[in-house]
């Protein structure tokens, strides 16, 4: 008598054509095997034709749209470089005083002796660290819903390395590939007593904003290109 | 030419299949839907975890089954200190609406909750989605002789459910 495993490998089509002849053999030959394999048949269609109902009723709406990508994250650069240019004449001296007068003033606060620190310090530069590197390494502007880092914009800088603005929990930056690290080339602290909702809001830092316009080299990348930046290992 | 279709395309184009093996899991339609939404939001946040060329619909199969068995286990540990489920708990109807459901869908539904949940995963991978016994045992780390045997029971039970 054939094994159950067996029998039923044999009726789902999993058994090698050696192992199949023999096991049809044994149930053509046997009534019982012949009326177990019919009825087992016949339960499987019924199964699936119920359950297959679903494949052609719509997808409720609730499912389907958040199926579809979330729209990135725009920032309108262009139109706040048009704004910025007037108000800041000397623009990329005055954006470098303030980035490094920035990352000065903050790095007491941002950089406590725990492990869910933003950045770290290493060779006295200034890198990400943890949870935001795993973001800047990873994640796309296009396609973030909660996390709790937020990536804006993705370009390459004079010098040809990737830099990619964030916004995390009390700070916003801007962190520029080194090696195999984010070097963090300016770090914004949120303003006082606005930490939690820092993040939810719509303005980019002016300081931040001055950084990426002293240091981008044409256009930001758009979604296609900054995918491609990723899966490149952002070289 | 190995041109693949963009994430949410290809996401969109799975939802009635993974809909279809949310009803084989969960207890009622809105509970399907639930597991559903709640796998898509998971797909999404962890789109980067999914290496492109590599099935999206096992990948999307595997979170949904981790998303089931997790509700199943939190809401048994609540259930333990909490009145017995009602009786509408135990059949595969949702007395609240949600989507009507065919009087068949509504019998094979409520088959497959009388099968304890490690028959009724293998089952629902196998004779409804349509995944080989191997397919089915990478999707639930299991050796696929356990996959196997599981399935013997699981199609047993059902027969004397539903019939032939």
């Amino acid at each position: 008598m054939v094994k159950d495993e067996t029998f039923f490998a044999w009726l789902d089509g999993e058994l090698d054509a050696e192992e199949a002849a023999r096991v049809e053999a044994e149930v053509a030959g046997d009534p019982k095997l012949r009326e177990l394999a019919a009825q087992h048949r016949s339960m499987q269609a019924r199964m699936k034709s119920a359950f297959d109902t679903i494949l052609d009723a719509p997808v409720p709406e609730s499912i389907s749209t958040i199926a579809r990508k979330p729209e990135p994250q725009v920032i309108d650069f262009a139109a706040r470089r048009a704004l910025a240019r007037p108000a800041w004449p000397s623009l990329p001296q005055w954006a470098a005083m303030a980035a490094t007068l920035a990352v000065g003033i903050v790095v007491g606060t941002m950089v406590p002796q725990r492990s869910s620190a933003p950045v770290e310090v290493s060779g006295g530069k200034l890198y990400a660290a943890a949870a935001l590197a795993r973001s800047l390494d990873t994640q796309l502007a296009s396609a973030q819903s909660n996390e709790a880092d937020r990536i804006g914009m993705t370009f390459r800088d004079q010098a040809g390395s990737i830099c990619r603005s964030f916004t995390e929990a009390r700070s916003s930056g801007l962190a520029c590939r080194s090696g195999d690290r984010w070097q963090v080339r300016g770090l914004f602290a949120a303003p006082e007593g606005q930490a939690g909702a820092y993040r939810m809001a719509a303005g980019m830092d002016p300081n931040l904003a001055a950084l990426i316009d002293s240091t981008i080299s044409g256009e930001p990348f758009d979604a296609a290109g900054e995918k491609a930046a990723r899966d490149k290992g952002w070289r | 030419m190995d041109r693949h279709l963009p994430f949410e395309d290809e996401l969109t184009a799975l939802l009635p299949r993974l809909r279809r093996f949310a009803h084989a899991l969960a207890r009622s339609p809105s509970d399907a839907d639930d597991l559903t939404q709640m796998t898509v939001e998971r797909a999404i946040r962890s789109r980067s975890q999914w290496q492109p060329g590599t099935r999206l619909d096992s990948w999307l199969y595997r979170i949904m089954r981790n998303i089931w068995i997790d509700t199943v286990r939190s809401r048994a540990r609540k259930e333990k200190f909490e009145a017995p489920p009602e009786e509408a708990d135990s059949i595969g109807v949702d007395p609240t609406g949600g989507m009507e459901a065919s009087m068949d869908l509504q019998r094979v539904m409520a088959a497959m909750q009388r099968l304890p949940e490690e028959q009724r995963e293998v089952v629902a991978l196998i004779l409804i989605e349509g995944f080989g016994y191997r397919e089915a045992a990478e999707m639930l780390d299991l050796p696929i002789g356990t996959v196997s045997s599981r399935l013997v029971r699981g199609r047993a039970a059902l027969l004397a459910l539903v019939g032939a």
